[in-house]
């Protein structure tokens, strides 16, 4: 919705624009990826934004596994969701950053923590290519349509806040990648037992039982933290929990915060609530280190 | 008779899998799978299910796993069951997972043909009461009033016109074995039924209510609490039919439909009269168990 916002934006003044997302299954809270095109003359490229001009990152946790700046052009500007000001921003190499805590903003502002609308405000004050009055015209036009007037001008409210709370600087270098293994053989070369049992390839475990190279935990906002001399082990949080994200221990559980996903159901059927709910830059030293999406 | 305590550590359903966060189907999936065990066959048509579970070269299911199509679960885990007692293989749980279009709608057929040919396998429909996966467009099995895409909320119409298909009454028609309900909301009888499903011959059909929060517009954290009003208000009835005995397995406070209805975004819209309509439709459907416990007793 971002994406189209901006589109919306742009077009008001006066540009042609194209939003889209990327191609693939899409799960509320997993890693999404959306492109906007925006152009003065007709666009016919309809292929993906393989060079971004500008590159935005809603969720900055993202930015430990992804490069963000891989396909960013020289010269282009990153736009980040964080608390940190730009020079605490690691990248590959160092880039034009502008940061905002759009999390705070939306949670403040719309009181859920939806990021898609105020991250725009820092998106117009970072690369002043657009107008704040255009980007809110552009939400009150998409977020308007989905959610009735007040929704949408809560949203264009969302995107002022951020804009004047953005800073602009540069981000530092250094960040390393290790490239991505893909396993993509041909139909002759798959094992013969794929459907059967886990199988080891050069990009790591693949099959029935393999999922769990997966890491969820980069999907959360909020997480479980567990009070232990609270928990009465009766287990019905490990019971419940859709991703098996709860330990079961001698005395109490824990929770395994590299697929934790934060849907909170573990929180709210702890009867003796040693459960608490807290936004996750408070349990930022139990993130998986190395996550996949 | 097993507790949530003495369930097995060990999950076969691993984590790792691609749910929305709070995904009632992915309970459902990883409880089934502690109570069936390793020693089992896994099939799913398409749906959430089989895309947030597997998804190239990944699979949650630490089993055997086949997908063929939509509407063929039954039969395909039929052939399945069917080849693995030619290998000399016949304790092997051979169990169905689909969705409420996998089943009410286009898998019908299949599955009526499994039941009446009483094939060896357990069929469990997680009902999120939609077609999820695909956007959330209304099924057989979406309840009277619910939003979806295609029951969009307009000036004639609000939501879906029609109330939702009865399943399991459809699968003790067939006289199989052994047909129940569940909700997550109760894990003992959950468990319990899980287990028989688990223990008996012929086929085996498991309708669980999957709370989605995504398509019912609710909180993550609340599914497991919906689960529960859904059974309290007379919603969601818990049965069981077993060798030809229907069992009501418990008798709902009847609370006001209304609690479970105001805590989802599917049905925000609905009016006094339509809340009145659902609050009817539960006094006739139990009306409607009790005498079917008097038939078949
Ligand atoms: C023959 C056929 N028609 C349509 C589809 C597209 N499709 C894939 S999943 C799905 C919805 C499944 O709904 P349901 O069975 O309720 O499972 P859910 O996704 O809700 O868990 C549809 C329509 C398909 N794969 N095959
Ligand atoms: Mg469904």
């Amino acid at each position: 919705m971002a994406a189209q916002a901006l589109a919306a934006a742009a077009f008001r003044e006066g540009n042609h624009a194209l939003a889209f997302p990327f191609f693939g299954a899409e799960r509320r809270g997993a890693p999404v990826l959306a492109f906007a095109r925006v152009d003065s003359k007709k666009i016919r490229q309809r292929t993906q934004v393989y060079k971004p001009d500008y590159v935005v990152v809603l969720d900055d946790k993202l930015m430990g596994y992804v490069d963000v700046t891989a396909g960013l052009k020289e010269g282009g500007t990153l736009v980040v969701n964080s608390p940190l000001p730009p020079e605490k921003i690691v990248t590959e190499r160092p880039v034009k950053c502008a940061t905002v805590d759009a999390t705070g903003v939306a949670l403040e502002v719309l009181g859920v923590p939806v990021t898609n609308s105020a991250i725009l405000g820092a998106f117009a004050k970072a690369t002043g290519q657009i107008k704040l009055e255009s980007v809110e015209k552009g939400i009150m036009d998409i977020f308007g349509a989905r959610l009735g007037e007040k929704g949408g001008r809560k949203n264009a409210d969302a995107a002022r806040k951020a804009f004047e709370k953005t800073t602009a600087g540069m981000s530092v270098g250094g960040r390393k990648f290790k490239p991505v293994k893909k396993w993509l053989p041909d139909y002759k070369e798959l094992p013969l037992s794929l459907g059967l049992r886990v199988t080891m390839t050069e990009a790591g475990r693949v099959g029935p039982g393999s999922f769990d190279v997966n890491k969820t935990g980069s999907w959360r906002t909020f997480a479980p933290v567990l009070d232990d001399a609270k928990c009465t082990n009766c287990l019905i949080c490990w019971f419940y929990c859709p991703d098996g994200a709860v330990v079961r221990g001698e005395k109490h559980v824990s929770v395994n915060y590299d697929y934790c996903k934060g849907c909170g159901v573990c929180v709210e059927v702890c009867a003796p609530k040693a459960l608490k709910w807290v936004r996750t830059e408070e349990v930022e030293e139990k993130l998986p280190s190395e996550a996949i999406a | 008779m097993t507790t949530v305590k003495e369930l097995p550590v060990q999950d076969y359903f691993t984590s790792g899998h691609t749910a929305c966060p709070g995904c009632g189907g992915a309970m459902v999936a990883r409880i089934a799978m502690k109570v069936f065990g390793p020693n089992t066959v896994v099939y799913h048509p398409a749906s959430c299910m089989l895309i947030f579970s597997s998804t190239y070269p990944n699979n949650a299911f630490k089993v055997p796993f086949l997908h063929v199509l939509f509407e063929n679960s039954a039969v395909c885990a039929a052939g399945i069951k069917r080849a693995l007692n030619r290998l000399g293989k016949s304790d092997v749980n051979v169990v169905a997972f689909a969705g409420d279009g996998g089943t009410a709608d286009i898998g019908l057929q299949a599955l009526s043909g499994a039941a009446e040919r009483n094939e060896d396998i357990i069929y469990i429909m997680y009902d999120n009461e939609a077609y999820m996966n695909t956007g959330i467009q209304r099924s057989s099995s979406t309840p009277f009033g619910a939003w979806t895409t295609t029951t969009p909320v307009g000036s004639v119409h609000a939501g879906k016109v029609e109330f939702k298909k009865d399943v399991p009454r459809i699968m003790m028609a067939h006289d199989v074995p052994y047909v129940a309900t569940a909700s997550i909301a109760y894990p003992t009888d959950f468990i319990k039924k899980l287990e028989k499903a688990k223990a008996k011959k012929g086929f085996r059909y498991l309708q669980v209510l999957a709370p989605c929060p995504t398509g019912w517009k609710a909180e993550s954290s609340k599914m497991v609490e919906l689960a529960r009003m859904a059974v309290e208000t007379g919603i969601w009835t818990l049965m069981e039919y077993e060798d030809g005995k229907y069992t009501v397995n418990r008798t709902p406070k009847f609370s006001p439909v209304q609690d479970y209805l105001k805590a989802q975004g599917r049905f925000k819209h609905l009016t006094p009269e339509d809340i009145k309509k659902i609050q009817d439709w539960v006094k006739s459907k139990w009306e409607k168990d009790k005498a079917l416990e008097q038939v078949y007793k």
